[in-house]
């Protein structure tokens, strides 16, 4: 699965990168750069719950 | 398709809006849905229907977020009563000022005010909460924000109460605050930058409407949003954290040992006691949920706080736990309405509660005040009979 940000709806709350750390991270200019944007296994349950997390809902899983 | 129970209950009857919780749980035992026909109200009240419809602008919409035609029409235009795309735009406008990222040059300034005021109040023996600190913090950070001063400043409380309460269906306590509302929105369409301190927030937003970032006229209209939808609910928040910690003296305990748990506490202050009772929208068409169906056109009203309690998604529901750390809790809402001002709201509250570990040992509160209000669920006068400084 890919994980799918819609970047106008991002606020930079970052609850996504608290779910997932290894995944995405807030860069200094506190925009969301998702790191692995291809995800399965483990990965794929961390992204899970960053899409889950976000309060916007500006994260998505795409086939 | 089935029509929903219903159930006799008016969700604005005064015992209600002081102790919800009863009512909450047994209308989503009843069901996802239940119509409510002495509001003429379709009530969701589990967690997974409210998340649901909150992602769902298309079959929800927010054109009648309050309970009565007059507040839904003065509230046209404004990001919180509009649906996607219009409220796309509307919403990057609001947001831009109160995203995290815009707000992180504030942290310092905000800490050292809280810490400042718990301080002096820790070192005073006993102290009124509400008064001194769940209305003055959050009614100074606002100001100094926007840049309000003089004769705005001292009317922001009742502003904001007001801008809440006529979101109600057409009860006395509506009817009583229409005119009080009235005046915030006279001010609000008058206000020009020069009414607001120089290098705030505020003026940068008529700035923003010079320059032509935004359409002329919106500035107005933000301003009223911050303030109508900002100081009511944080107030309320603020003083149900020191209420909370004085019920649960081992829960404060855990935080004081641990400030890491911070905002896990706040979250959990959020879930446990939702500031805002109830919301509205619009079915757009037949919705149907779990059999039953919701008639095009029906107004909706959204129970953050039974969602908040729905032991289907939280073990234990009704147990205040600092540890649990929900950070899927209904009380800011959720999806493309989702709080706009929560990076604020937590900056505040976060650094009240850091403030409050540091320098609170114990706190004794006495019996809480509770006044009924149609949409804000909040003390009205709280106690601090003892306080002993860390
Ligand atoms: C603990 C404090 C707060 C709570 C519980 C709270 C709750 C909420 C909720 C439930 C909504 C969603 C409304 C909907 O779905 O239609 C909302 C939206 C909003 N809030 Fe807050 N809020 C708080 C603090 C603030 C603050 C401090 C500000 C700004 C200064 C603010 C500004 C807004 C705005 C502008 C919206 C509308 C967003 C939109 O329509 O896109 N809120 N709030
Ligand atoms: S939680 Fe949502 S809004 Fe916040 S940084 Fe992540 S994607 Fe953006």
């Amino acid at each position: 699965m890919r994980i799918e940000l819609d970047r106008p709806r991002c606020e930079g709350h970052g609850l996504c990168e608290e779910a997932a750390p290894k995944l995405m991270h807030l860069d200094d200019d506190g925009e969301l750069v998702i790191d692995v944007p291809e995800v399965d296994g483990l990965n794929l349950v961390a992204a899970e719950a960053a899409v889950r997390v976000c309060p916007v809902a500006a994260l998505r899983l795409a086939a | 398709m089935a029509v929903p129970t219903e159930s006799d209950i008016d969700i604005w009857d005064d015992n209600i809006l002081v102790d919800p919780y009863p009512t909450y749980a047994a209308l989503r035992e009843q069901a996802d849905v239940v119509y409510l026909p002495k509001n003429d109200l379709y009530v969701l009240t589990r967690y997974d229907i409210i998340r649901d419809a909150l992602g769902d602008p298309e079959s929800f919409s927010s054109t009648s977020i309050g309970f009565n035609p007059m507040v839904n029409e003065a509230l046209q235009g404004t990001s919180l009563a509009s649906d996607p795309p219009v409220h796309t735009q509307l919403r990057a406008t609001l947001s831009e000022n109160l995203t995290p990222r815009a707000l992180r040059g504030l942290k310092v300034v905000i800490d050292e005010k809280a810490d400042k005021r718990v301080a002096e109040l820790a070192a005073s023996g006993s102290f009124e909460a509400i008064d001194s600190l769940a209305r003055a913090f959050p009614i100074e950070i606002v100001a100094d924000l926007i840049g309000f001063q003089g004769h705005v400043k001292d009317n922001m409380l009742r502003w904001g109460q007001a801008a809440m309460q006529v979101l109600g269906p057409l009860n006395q306590r509506t009817q009583e605050n229409f005119p009080i509302a009235g005046e915030l929105y006279g001010w609000c369409s008058s206000v020009t930058a020069e009414d607001l301190t120089p290098g705030s927030i505020g003026r940068g937003i008529f700035d923003a409407e010079t320059r032509g970032d935004i359409p002329q006229g919106t500035a107005g209209h933000i301003i009223h949003q911050y303030l109508g939808a900002g100081v009511d609910t944080t107030i309320a928040s603020i003083g149900n954290i020191i209420a909370l910690f004085g019920h649960h003296p081992e829960q404060f305990k855990l935080v004081r040992e641990n400030p890491a748990l911070v905002p896990a506490a706040f979250a959990e202050v959020l879930r446990y006691w939702a500031p805002i009772h109830v919301w509205g929208r619009k079915a757009t068409r037949d919705v149907e949920i779990d059999g039953v169906t919701i008639p095009a056109g029906a107004q909706v009203g959204i129970l953050f706080g039974a969602g908040n309690r729905d032991p289907r998604h939280y073990e234990n529901p009704d147990t205040f736990d600092v540890l649990r750390n929900p950070v899927d809790h209904l009380a800011f809402g959720y999806g493309p309405h989702g709080c706009a001002g929560q990076g604020l709201a937590k900056l505040e509250a976060h650094a009240i509660i850091e403030a409050l570990a540091r320098r609170v040992e114990s706190l004794t509160i006495s019996d809480e005040v509770r006044v009924p209000s149609n949409m804000t669920r909040s003390f009205d006068e709280l106690q601090v009979v003892k306080v002993v400084a860390a």
